[in-house]
């Protein structure tokens, strides 16, 4: 078995190595370091960002925009999508409408919101919403819909009924899907974090409007920076957070399908 | 609540009442004509469907006899898909597999994969406007990219999943490597593929219209809904996204659809969603 | 003789198969007997499983009564416990938890609901075990579990629809015993679906055989032999025969049945 500790230099190892690459390419200077600095200089930016704070104030304003819009869409997906499980006429009226929705890049909606909404962080902010209510909901809605009818039965012969069935058992037996539509939600409303940042012209802070200003100055420093802090956090958010969830309820309780 | 559990026995039903689907879309365009019409909302940032409709004829005639206006959009962003897709497709199966045979590409690659995946390709367009400048070249690549990762990871996926039993079962009757790789392993990887397949086309089609927003010099898709609303044309921009829907469903209808059933379903390999 | 418990009155069934209607049961009268071990068996399709669900009150019959105590089934209710043929445990709570449900459910504080749950998951034979997950258990421990969580908030009747048809031939034989012995120490009044007459004759009081669809019933065979029985012994076997020879004339006509919707 494994210790935690060889594991973890097992993961690291292909970063350090292409880091390693990256460094001699530009020192040897096969590549211009203004247009790809290496890992060193970046190291370094990093620092001083983070030590002016100015790191902390853009990746602040984006973590607050994306729990803002995230947690509406989680609140409003779930309930939504369970609303719509719950009789099968609507089922079949809005998951093709549903589907189709989940079908246009969440980028699209911003010029939209642009327009009706204005250039600062409302527009981001529904831009996220929106990113992950379409996909939570109808993750919800088929995950519903496929509970096994037979734990449902068993509750009901126990006399449990209305609310407490819903809470108590069709939310729990619909978990699996219900957290699949959280991790695609959660994919879908960073990425509309960081694009709708990016276009909406009136928000000054946020890592995603970092990198696009970052491009007046050509400052590829800041923009791999970016990149590296978006790459990571969005990693965070799903690997990390969602996988947590995933392991301390469906794992746990082997709800999920053999890999 | 008691309505959960009414037993699903006629699931047959769905066929006669195939307008079920419409309907919602029916009423949400009819009563956004009704309230455009009688100005409760207001018609400079909701345009009523029909002048939306009209303004998508207009520009698709504009430019005639020569060349569509609309059309040339559509196409040079469908020019960029195909190129972007077809890249990102054949790399990512290729390394993939390559992935799936050998223990030691997989967990050298496995991590950068894991953590490269999820950043967003228009996070990276400022970067790659410095390298590659505006238009093609930059939209094209991250196109590319946006489609390798979920192929390179999922024909990983398949090719190492694969049952013991019918190498074994195949080298028992004599295969030797090529005919492994491509009798066994690789329709085997099928399911995987397409799956990839179906995930690589969806980011790269996403990726490609939101560069576009950024980095595109005056075709597309993208560029169009994204210079009319710079000069707050909603028409257009309504008129866009209805088209970038349409257009994605054709795409996921038609071409993958077709490829499921000659495939994988024959095979009884998936079911049907 | 016992009064009867469930009174099943000229009961019909039909279900709606998109186009084609299906008669699942075409006018069932039978009474079930309390404290009685009561098994229905017939070919598949006979509607066997249906006239449970009709009972637990899952489905309602499109015509004809069910009464429980007098009172005709609006639905399903605590004074009837069910055991599925696929457990239907609730994977996110533990044995304890899943025994406890019923109870907490209705009336009792988690402290008693606790220790009623305990008696019965001692009484399945699965003390240890309380804070496992479903998951990680065999098919037959899980089963115990479902008859455990059926009985613990103590029913009048205990449906139980084929519970054993999902375990290997070992498992089941073992299953049936337990089931013997747990009837032993409380005397339910259990309705027991099953299309296997070697069960039938091991568990039941009296075996209720039904017709191929529609179902009615064809015939009833009272099996008086002590508890536990000799799967091998003379008069095991001369009730068994009895009830083959009602119940293969069904199954032909089922299977004749089944070949003509092809």
């Amino acid at each position: 078995m494994k210790s935690n500790h060889s594991s973890v230099i097992e993961f690291l190892f292909p970063f350090l190595t292409v880091a390693a690459l990256w460094e001699l390419t530009v020192r040897l200077h096969l590549v211009g370091m203004e247009m790809l600095p290496p890992p060193s200089l970046l190291i370094s930016k990093l620092w001083t960002l983070t030590v002016r704070g100015v790191l902390l104030h853009h990746l602040g304003s984006s973590l607050y925009r994306l729990t803002i819009g995230y947690v509406l869409a989680v609140g409003l997906g779930i309930a939504v999508g369970a609303l719509l499980a719950s009789r099968r006429t609507l089922r079949e009226m809005f998951a093709p409408v549903l589907s189709m929705l989940i079908s246009v890049p969440t980028i699209a909606w911003v010029p939209v919101l642009l327009i009706t909404m204005g250039l600062g962080d409302r527009t981001v902010v529904t831009a996220i919403f929106l990113g992950g209510f379409f996909a939570i909901t109808y993750n919800t809605m088929r995950g519903i819909e496929m509970v096994n009818p037979g734990q449902l039965n068993a509750a009901r012969i126990m006399g449990v009924g209305g609310w407490r069935l819903f809470v108590e058992v069709l939310l729990p037996a619909s978990l699996v899907s219900i957290i699949t539509g959280l991790r695609l939600g959660i994919g879908y409303s960073w990425r509309a974090l960081v694009g709708g940042e990016m276009l909406s012209a009136l928000v000054e802070w946020g890592i995603g409007k970092m990198v696009y200003q970052a491009r007046f100055w050509n400052d590829v420093l800041v923009m791999l920076i970016g990149l590296l802090i978006i790459g990571f956090s969005g990693f965070l958010l799903d690997r990390v957070l969602l996988k947590w969830l995933e392991q301390e309820t469906v794992e746990k309780w082997g709800m999920l399908a053999k890999r | 609540m008691e309505v959960f559990w009414r037993k699903r026995r006629s699931n047959n039903r769905t066929g006669s009442r195939w307008w079920l689907p419409l309907l919602p879309v029916v009423v949400f365009l009819a009563g956004w004509q009704l309230l455009s019409g009688v100005n409760l909302i207001n018609p400079a940032l909701f345009p009523p469907p029909t002048s939306i409709a009209g303004e998508l004829v207009d520009l698709y005639s504009s430019g005639l006899p020569t060349r569509s206006l609309l059309l040339t959009h559509v196409m040079a962003t469908l020019r960029r898909l195909i190129v972007a897709a077809a890249v990102g497709i054949l790399s990512g199966t290729l390394v993939g597999a390559l992935m799936g045979i050998s223990r030691r590409l997989y967990r050298f690659l496995d991590p950068l994969i894991t953590v490269l995946m999820p950043v967003p390709g228009i996070a990276m367009a400022p970067l790659f406007i410095v390298w590659l400048g505006f238009g093609d070249p930059t939209i094209i690549a991250l196109g590319s990219i946006a489609a390798f990762f979920p192929l390179a990871y999922n024909t990983a996926a398949g090719v190492r999943s694969i049952d013991l039993q019918l190498v074994r079962a195949a080298r028992m009757m004599g295969a030797d490597k090529g005919t492994l790789l491509l009798d066994v392993y690789l329709p085997w990887a099928a399911g995987y593929v397409l799956v990839g397949i179906k995930l690589g086309l969806a980011r790269c089609w996403r990726t490609i219209i939101a560069v576009e927003f950024i980095a595109a010099a005056s075709w597309g898709l993208g560029y169009m809904i994204w210079d009319a609303a710079e000069y707050l044309r909603a028409d257009v921009v309504y008129g866009g996204i209805f088209l970038l829907i349409a257009i994605y469903f054709v795409i996921e209808k038609g071409l993958i659809n077709t490829l499921e059933k000659h495939t994988v379903e024959r095979w009884g390999m998936v079911r049907r969603q | 003789m016992s009064k009867a418990i469930i009174e099943i009155q000229d009961v019909h069934k039909i279900f709606d198969q998109g186009a084609a209607q299906v008669e699942a049961l075409g006018g069932v009268s039978l009474d079930i007997r309390e404290e009685e071990f009561t098994v229905l068996i017939g070919p598949s399709g006979c509607g066997k499983s249906t006239l449970l669900y009709l009972m637990a009150g899952f489905e309602q019959p499109t015509a004809g009564r069910i009464l429980l105590d007098g009172v005709e089934i609006a639905g399903p209710g605590p004074d009837r416990g069910f055991v599925f043929q696929d457990y239907a445990l609730f994977p996110w709570k533990t044995v304890l938890g899943n025994v406890m449900f019923g109870l907490v459910h209705n009336g009792w504080s988690k402290q008693e609901a606790r220790e009623v749950a305990r008696e019965y998951i001692n009484l399945v034979h699965l003390s240890g075990f309380e804070n496992a997950y479903p998951h990680t258990l065999s098919g037959g421990m899980k089963q115990r579990v479902g008859i455990a969580r059926a009985l613990a908030y103590n029913p009048k009747v205990l449906l139980m629809d084929e519970p054993f048809g999902a375990l290997d031939a070992q498992t089941r034989k073992h299953m049936q015993r337990e089931l013997v012995d747990i009837w032993d120490k409380t005397h339910k009044t259990v309705v027991f679906v099953t299309h296997s007459v070697i069960e039938a004759v091991f568990l039941a009081d009296r075996i209720v055989v039904m017709t191929a669809r529609p179902g009615t019933v064809k015939g009833i065979v009272n099996v008086d032999l002590s508890r536990p029985r000799d799967y091998t012994g003379e008069d095991y076997l001369t009730v068994r025969k009895q009830v083959l020879d009602l119940l293969e004339e069904e199954v032909e006509k089922e299977i004749r049945l089944q070949e003509k919707a092809i």
